[in-house]
């Protein structure tokens, strides 16, 4: 049974554009989905749906075999983390200790519990030492490690990250990076909307690519990336090995520049001037 | 509450022929209306000043619109009405009063609905209102659909972390509005900071008299409507003075 | 790019430290961009890029007073002695988030605000007003409300709004990290155009060096207040170096770097690479 199901699918935004249309989606426990399309895909409301903020016009969401319709957004929330796009968006606490606490106090946790939590995800998250600083004080790469954090603190059979990499530098990418592989390999659930396929490429996640509210193709990276016409008329821009392998002409993708390394001294033998 | 303050003035665009107007006229339609209001004392009088500000309101396809706004501030009359008569005043007063209320509300509104910010700016400048002020007061007004973006997502976001904010007591909803403020007053504050350096770039300041790339222009169609409300006024004035 | 070899924006052994802080934001800040040029300004955050940016249209120390030591000169005015409205003139400044720059309730007002704080003739705002927007495809939009234009949209507003005040230099402050890809390069080949045809001097902050690699001039990395390398972008981007301060090569770069490339002009983006490849490689 699929851990989250999207059937037929269809909403309608205030101002009466169909931000999504005819969905269908299937998401797996432990499968690390990646979404990704332009500005105005869809994704966010896509997104927005899992947990139950929005509910569909038409169609149904199903979340662990259960109607989003039935149940309440808290409900829901704990089932389904959301971690936005904008950190500035949530962060309000006195300290980056209280920050994690509220919802965890929220979703009704015990206030032991709650303690051993708000300490294992400052632990996880390298967050020990800002624990007594205030949130708005810290900085954007701080920031959204702190918001990951806190959504993890209650253990979420789903983690999903709405635009994690937007106005990063690359050394938050490369932990984002970092912190997203460490929940593969604890076999979570995790969606990610992303425009950014240069920092989805290491992935290599199952990719939905959405435009104009539908799904326009749902694959692994390796074809997905590799789709030139695709991606350019989904709005992105394709990674740049990727881009690579098929001027080239490689039968196989590079999934990292080192592979691109030994297939071209492969190919071509030494390096002659 | 808010829903008539919201209702009351939000702008909406259309194309009628009381819209198209210039601002100044619109405004002097209604501080007419306002004045009739004021100075009408007795029941037929206010009934009259009522019915003819349907008149501009049905012109500018906005009389359900003003209605609405009229019902929903009929509350606050009925608390005009009994107010007046625990001070002592008789029923006939007390609801000349309440309808003088509503058709204080009816005229304002009237001017808000029809007149976008773009054309309120104007006037405020024409009136010689100090540049810094009518340039906080449109700004702030320019960014209340973003602020309220804002706050839909400020709340999004909250409740996906547990919050309830349609559970509890009354004590409770108001702590529970805490991590919904905090965020917006901060973002707006920050927002405002990148403003001020926008403006700084922009050359705010630099002449004491800035210009406008547009002006204020009264046509004849402008002329001819304001004769109307000035002489429309008049008449009614003198037959409420002399004649009901 | 046609760069005419005339210095137009000069950094003079420049150190900030913003009020009430004991470290400087940048230190020692010296480089030249010369008229005509793309330079493009990288670094990770907080590593004082910003402050370099700000400095250049007055910002800095005009509303952000501090210690300030060593001169900044643009176009031959010295900034420190300059009131902003006059670099106002000089410099156009984008900022990140293209909401935060737009004031107005129209497009085209908001585009003529900066000639109406200089109290330019309403007929010769209207005229550059019309202008700017012929120019940035938005003269449709001109009596919309900003609030419902797309981010790309409202990016080409404010740009139009600074291009009407006629600056010879235009600095942007990361245009794109907000933006999604299709967006991000409409941006950049805007400011490639805008350079080409109007001989604008271009310095803008971007993170994702894949994007600007191909039409900088110039490249000034930044870290930790201090520059680490600077010059053409072959230079920079083929330096070892620049790993140290934490940028992200463009995938194509490392993988040359990698096969140690060291013959002829290295290849910037895939395009390129590609066609050098039959050239230098072969079994």
């Amino acid at each position: 049974m699929a851990l989250i199901e999207f059937e037929d699918v269809s909403y309608k935004m205030p101002n009466d554009v169909m931000a999504l249309k005819h969905v269908n989606l299937k998401v797996s426990r432990g499968e690390l989905v990646a979404i990704v399309g332009g500005n105005g895909a869809g994704k966010t409301t896509l997104l927005k749906h899992m947990n139950g903020l929005l509910k569909p016009a038409s169609g149904t969401v199903r979340v662990d075999g259960r109607l989003i319709t039935e149940f309440s957004v808290a409900q829901l929330s704990k089932l389904v983390g959301l971690v936005f796009q904008n950190s500035d968006h949530q962060l309000f606490a006195e300290s980056v200790k209280e920050e994690i606490a509220f919802g965890l106090r929220n979703f009704g946790y015990q206030p032991s519990e709650v303690e051993s939590r708000v300490q294992y995800a400052m632990r996880r998250f390298g967050l020990e030492s800002l624990s007594e600083r205030a949130p708005l004080t810290l900085s954007g790469g701080e920031k959204k490690r702190l918001c990951i954090a806190l959504v993890t603190a209650w253990d979420p059979v789903v983690l999903a990250l709405d635009e994690p990499t937007v106005g990063q530098d690359h050394l938050n990418k490369m932990r984002l990076l970092a912190l997203v592989k460490k929940f593969i390999e604890e076999r979570r659930t995790v969606i990610i909307v992303s425009h950014d396929l240069e920092f989805l490429w290491p992935l290599q996640p199952r990719t939905v690519v959405m435009a104009g509210g539908r799904v326009v193709a749902d694959g692994p990276a390796a074809s997905i990336f590799n789709n030139f016409a695709l991606l350019e008329s989904s709005g992105l821009r394709q990674p740049q090995l990727a881009r690579l392998a098929l001027a080239l002409q490689s039968s196989t993708p590079f999934d990292n520049v080192d592979e691109a390394v030994s297939w071209l001294k492969q190919r071509y033998g030494s390096y002659h001037v | 509450m808010a829903k008539v303050i919201y209702e009351g003035l939000k702008f909406r665009y259309k194309t009628t022929l009381i819209h198209r107007l210039d601002p100044r006229v619109k405004m002097v339609l209604s501080i007419a209306l306002f004045a009739l209001a004021l100075l009408g004392s007795n029941f037929y009088q206010e009934a009259i000043t009522f019915v003819v500000t349907t008149v501009p309101a049905v012109i500018a396809k906005s009389l359900r619109r003003l209605m609405r706004v009229v019902a929903l501030s009929v509350t606050f009359g009925v608390f005009v009405v009994v107010i007046n008569l625990v001070a002592g005043g008789t029923i006939v007063e007390s609801i000349v009063l309440a309808v003088r209320f509503l058709e204080i509300v009816a005229s304002t509104s009237l001017f808000f609905v029809t007149t976008s910010p773009d054309e309120l700016e104007y006037v405020l400048r024409w009136l010689r209102m100090p540049r810094d002020f009518v340039f906080a007061f449109a700004t702030s007004i320019r960014f209340v659909p973003v602020l309220l973006m804002d706050l839909t997502q400020i709340i999004d976001a909250q409740r996906s972390r547990g919050l309830e904010l349609d559970k509890g007591g009354p004590i409770k909803r108001i702590r529970n509005l805490i991590p919904v403020l905090i965020p917006l007053i901060v973002n707006s504050l920050v927002r405002s900071g990148e403003l001020a350096e926008a403006m700084e770039s922009r050359g705010y300041g630099a002449v004491k008299k800035p210009t406008s790339m547009n002006t204020l222009r009264m046509t004849l169609r402008d002329w001819v409507a304001l004769a109307i409300v000035l002489l429309g006024t008049t008449v009614l004035i003198w037959l409420y003075l002399y004649v009901l | 790019m046609i760069a005419l070899g005339r210095t137009i924006v000069e950094f003079d052994d420049f150190t900030f430290a913003y009020a009430g802080s004991p470290t400087p934001a940048v230190q020692h800040i010296t480089f030249s961009v010369e008229e005509g040029e793309i330079a493009v300004l990288a670094g990770l955050s907080g590593s004082g890029k910003s402050t370099i940016l700000k400095a250049i249209n007055g910002l800095i120390p005009h509303i952000y007073p501090g210690e300030y030591s060593g001169a900044v000169r643009v176009d031959g005015l010295t900034v420190r002695d300059t009131p902003t409205y006059q670099l106002a003139k000089k410099v156009g400044f984008l900022f990140q988030n293209p909401e935060n720059q737009i004031f107005m309730f129209t497009v085209e007002r908001d585009i003529a605000f900066g000639l109406e704080n200089m109290g330019y003739d309403p007929k010769v705002i209207r005229e550059k007003t019309d202008w700017a927007m012929d120019l940035l495809n938005i003269r449709d939009l001109a009596k919309r409300s900003p609030s419902e234009l797309s981010d790309g949209q409202k990016q080409r507003v404010a740009i139009a709004g600074s291009l009407v005040m006629d600056p010879k230099i235009l600095v942007l402050d990361e245009p794109t990290s907000l933006l999604d890809p299709k967006t991000a390069l409409d941006v950049v080949n805007l400011a490639k155009t805008l350079n080409r045809e109007l001989g604008l001097t271009v310095i803008l902050v971007e993170h994702r060096l894949e994007l600007v690699s191909t039409i900088a001039s110039k490249m000034i990395v930044v870290k930790d207040g201090s520059i680490l390398l600077q010059g053409d972008p072959y230079e920079v981007l083929f330096s070892d170096g620049l790993e140290d301060a934490g940028l992200s090569l463009p995938p194509i770069v490392e993988l040359q770097k990698k096969l140690g490339t060291k013959v002829g002009k290295p290849a910037l983006d895939v395009e390129e690479f590609v066609k050098e490849v039959p050239k230098v490689w072969h079994s």
